[in-house]
């Protein structure tokens, strides 16, 4: 009797021992306290010393970790540091890299299941792999850039084949799956996915979806080609923004033309990935700017980089150090996967990026011979042949679960719904080396040497600063530009029949926006539009972001003719706001005259009180700056009401967003619009007045009801606006949720919605005789969740400090007391 | 009492290493070879204390080596559990998997030394049986 019970028991245990049970991984090798994840535990700390091999290394390498987990890399030559560099991020972020990886290849599926099909299935139906593909293809095999990424699969995979049972990150364990071997095409399949995130924000869906509904002309103000505020990247010699106010048309009626082009492609935009939700350009976006040795203390070039992208733990960037003696000496933060620094310093230039969001992808109307599995199409009257790419799709088990047939045509890949066939053209799928752009900018002694280092650069375009030692600063907004035919707009769908609609080429680089050494001491960008279309009429895109950003950096630097690394680092999360200086006075207005007309409430005099209070400024102790973000949402919600769809739940109309806030304040100069009105209140039209008072009071309504009294701890700022930085399987246990943050939307650490993006490096660099520079990221080094390093800049990154970089000439020169681990890697 | 102290010693670094060579299977297989081949008193006790000693064992050698602590609070958080019961389902699976692999190799070892008595000795010794009587004794 109990022998059985035992022996039942026994399967039982070794059933849920060996198989994974629901959600559950096998419990057996996860309870494992020698090599389940209680092992993890002895791989959190970096040992004093250590010792590795990888093969094809030509010398030894040796990698000194100093106390914030940076890897300073010693090594003969530039393959061998690429080498160190694979083993070392394969070390810490191995389970990042692959995920990444998979992610942007369509290949989750095999460690997650058929849940994530869908996934896979639109992300190669967008040819992420395709172009990767196309890249490694026309890679030449001499270039530093397919040197390097092939070096650094030599590092990943020499780490993979000599880890011990506990070195297997946590998240293998959980998932019950095991690391694959490193192929050098996954460092540019990375390089598309970040595409995907940078360079995939066109206007034509929305510019399509208003035009179909209020008409043409109306579309082209609320989406327009060219920002109402004009703050340009390359300065345009004005000392304040310019404001091109015009009226914005009525809304007219549905362009049948529109609907018609709309109809059918909404899902092929869909799944060729054009619908993406509007982006929110005051919640989100980067910075970087320069000052000139005339403007700093010191007499030094400052720089200031602060690219925001999604936050996630492990942090998308890792530190480090790489020195090649009499060759390389570079530090900063590349992305794990790919080899190299890609913002950084060396002992000559500092650099940094932000995306410039230019309209770089294109869609084609297709003619094919057959509606349902396509073999040609046409252009010009003749056929051409499509080509056809079969795509497996398997499980964890390795059994195919679904089968694609994916067209592409000349231009790039083809999606077909209700019998429409459409393609799409994306610089990002062209070939191209970009990781050979990365790399020379390290060797970079000026910033003119720095300029030429990103010469044939494609994409994802970005405005690149760069601050030279000899008090140099310049930016260009540096990439593909495609010139298009007729208007050469690309916020349009173009007839694929025709070659006429093809490319014409690309904007020469003497074109770019572009600005060096400029009579105003200083270069600044944040996501704007780059260049006053007064200067440069080259169609680079449209939608621009709001450049409230942009304004408030410019007026900060152009107060301060004494600029110190301390005040970039405090411009980084400074919590002012030009949008809120812009509309606030408006809202206190509208509440004015209201109130002398007699029409008045207490709720609107007491909203109006309490925005009057408000200092405008964003900080964590702040107890108004809610009122207002309520106020802001309500006044687009109820402004925008004519683009907001008819009840079509669960079309693409839904994901149609707001025109930008510059749009709306332009729209602000004309009380009697007819936008003003609400359609809603049949009976009445509404004016500007009553519309912005009607926010304002709608909005202290909402906050009384969510966050209490407004003098209560609801209001602050700190209970109201957080990060949530999520780890990247999304397991609360494993991320940094709530976590208060200074600034809003629109500072220039915006934040907003879900809180899932921000500031994700912080760096200031000063360009002195010798280079110093401060950073920090919100996360750590190490990939491990068991690791004092998995989040250990978190704190600092979140009220604003940033660190002292450890950036020492030789191995010698570094402290000993600072150093915490050596690895010495060798040839086998 | 010393000799016991070495036995249990020795058998619990023996699931140790069996452990760090071959994983979590190893101690169930161990159990089970212990209570089946080992000609000992209460081979069921001794084999489910030395394996949870082991597992606690190499748990604390874990902790004095890294943050056993912060995995507990990680890996307990992903599964919703707090960082002790976290503790305590791995030594308790321990214990089971010992518990359960010698019962069952206590029992085959009983049936084969029925089956062995039978064919070699067709009246045994009356030590010998009170001896088998008392592991089952013991044990129950």
């Amino acid at each position: 009797m109990r022998a059985g019970f035992a022996a039942l028991l026994l399967a039982a245990l070794l059933f849920v021992g060996f198989r994974p049970v629901g959600q559950l991984p096998p419990v057996g090798s996860l309870l494992d306290p020698a090599n389940g994840v209680w092992a993890t535990a002895r791989t959190a700390n970096l040992p004093p010393l250590e010792r590795g091999r990888i093969p094809g290394l030509t010398r030894p390498v040796e990698v000194v970790f100093d106390d914030r987990g940076v890897p300073h890399v010693y090594a003969a030559t530039e393959e061998d540091a690429f080498r160190a560099l694979g083993f070392i991020m394969a070390r810490d972020r191995l389970f990042q890299m692959e995920l990444q990886t998979r992610a942007a290849e369509g290949r989750l599926s095999e460690w997650i299941g058929p849940s994530v099909l869908e996934v896979d299935r639109r992300t190669r139906a967008l040819g992420l792999r395709w172009g990767a593909e196309r890249k490694f293809a026309a890679a030449n095999r001499n270039s530093i850039g397919y040197r390097a990424i092939a070096a650094y699969a030599d590092g990943v995979n020499a780490w993979i084949s000599s880890m011990r049972p506990r070195d297997l990150p946590m998240e293998y364990r959980l998932l019950g799956v095991t690391p694959g071997k490193w192929e050098p095409i996954y460092s540019l399949s990375f390089f598309s996915k970040m595409s995907l995130t940078l360079a995939f924000n066109d206007g034509t869906y929305n510019r399509l979806a208003a035009q179909a509904k209020v008409g043409r002309a109306a579309a082209d103000a609320l989406y327009p080609v060219n920002s109402p505020i004009q703050e340009p990247i390359q300065p345009n010699g004005q000392r304040a923004p310019r404001f091109d106010v015009a009226a914005i048309p009525a809304p007219g009626p549905p362009d049948s033309a529109a609907m018609l082009a709309l109809a059918g492609r909404e899902p092929v935009l869909a799944a060729l990935g054009g619908l993406k939700p509007n982006h929110n350009g005051d919640a989100l976006g980067s910075n970087n700017w320069a000052v000139s040795p005339k403007r700093t203390a010191s007499g030094h070039a400052l720089l200031a980089g602060d690219p925001h992208l999604e936050l996630t733990l492990p942090s998308i960037w890792y530190e480090m150090h790489v020195v090649v003696p009499g060759r390389l000496d570079v530090a900063g933060v590349g992305f794990p996967g790919v080899p190299g620094v890609i913002i950084g310093f060396n002992r000559d230039v500092a650099w940094t990026f932000t995306n410039t969001g230019s309209d770089v992808n294109d869609y084609y109307a297709e003619v094919v011979d057959d509606t349902v599995r396509p073999s040609r199409y046409r252009v010009d009257g003749a056929w051409r042949p499509v080509e056809k790419r079969i795509e497996n799709y398997r499980d964890q088990k390795g059994a195919v679960i679904r089968t694609d047939t994916l067209y592409f045509t000349h231009r790039g890949a083809m999606a077909r719904q209700l019998g429409k066939w459409m393609s799409m053209r994306w610089t990002a799928q062209e070939p191209s080396d970009e990781q050979s752009n990365f790399i020379k900018l390290g060797y970079a002694r000026n910033a003119a040497e720095w300029l030429e280092a990103m010469s044939g650069y494609q994409a994802p375009t970005q405005n690149g600063l760069v601050a030279d030692k000899s008090g140099n600063i310049a930016i260009r907004s540096t990439g593909a530009y495609p010139i298009r035919p007729g208007d050469g707009r690309g916020d349009v769908v173009r007839d694929g029949s025709k070659s006429s609609s093809d490319w014409l080429g690309y904007l020469p680089p003497s074109r770019f926006p572009y600005a060096m050494n400029p009579a105003q001491g200083y270069l600044a960008s944040a996501n704007q539009q780059p260049v006053d279309p007064r200067v440069n009429p080259s169609f680079m895109g449209s939608d621009w972001y709001s450049p409230w950003r942009a304004m408030r950096i410019n007026e900060l630097l152009r107060k301060d003719s004494a600029v110190t690394p301390d005040a970039m680092r405090r411009f980084q999360t400074d919590p002012g706001s030009a949008r809120a200086d812009a509309f606030v006075p408006l809202f206190l207005g509208a509440a004015a005259r209201e109130d002398s007309a007699g029409r008045a409430d207490a709720t609107l005099k007491r909203a109006a009180s309490l925005l009057a209070e408000w200092d405008r400024r964003y900080t964590t102790d702040n107890r108004r700056a809610v009122l207002f973000d309520k106020a802001m949402d309500e006044l687009g919600t109820r402004t925008w009401d004519e683009l907001r769809p008819q009840r079509d739940k669960g079309t693409a109309a839904q994901t149609l967003g707001i025109p930008e806030s510059q749009v709306l304040l332009e729209l602000m100069q004309d009380p009697t619009s007819q936008w003003w009105d609400d359609r809603r209140t049949r009976d009445l039209v509404e004016t500007r007045d009553e519309i912005v008072t009607a926010s304002l009071r709608a909005a202290l309504v909402a906050a009384l009801k969510t966050h209490g009294d407004p003098s209560g701890s609801g209001w602050l700022w700190s209970n109201v606006r957080h990060a949530n930085i999520h780890h990247l399987t999304q397991i609360p246990a494993l991320s940094a949720l709530r976590v208060p943050v200074q600034g809003g939307p629109s500072t220039l650490s915006p934040s907003g919605g879900s809180g899932r993006e921000g500031a994700s490096w912080r760096m200031v660099v000063e360009l002195g005789p010798e280079v110093r520079a401060w950073a920090t990221y919100p996360g750590g080094q190490s990939g491990n969740p068991a690791s004092p390093r998995y989040k250990d800049r978190l704190p600092m990154w979140q009220r604003g400090e940033l660190a002292p970089v450890l950036f020492p000439k030789t191995r010698a020169d570094i402290d000993p007391k600072r150093i915490v681990s050596v690895l010495r890697l060798d040839p086998p | 009492m010393l000799r016991a102290t070495v036995k249990f010693l020795l058998l619990t670094e023996a699931f140790a290493v069996a452990t760090f060579a071959f994983g979590w299977w190893a101690v169930p297989l161990l159990a089970f070879a212990w209570a089946a081949f080992v000609d000992t008193r209460r081979p069921v006790m001794f084999a489910t204390m030395c394996a949870t000693s082991a597992w606690i064992a190499v748990l604390l050698l874990n902790a004095a080596r890294g943050p056993v602590d912060i995995v507990a609070a990680r890996f307990g958080g992903v599964l919703g559990l707090p960082s002790v019961a976290l503790i305590a389902i791995t030594i308790i699976y321990a214990a089971l998997l010992s518990w359960s692999a010698s019962v069952v190799g206590a029992a085959v070892r009983k049936a084969l030394f029925h089956k062995s008595a039978k064919d070699e000795e067709p009246a045994p010794a009356p030590q010998q049986r009170a001896g088998a009587r008392e592991v089952a004794v013991a044990d129950a």
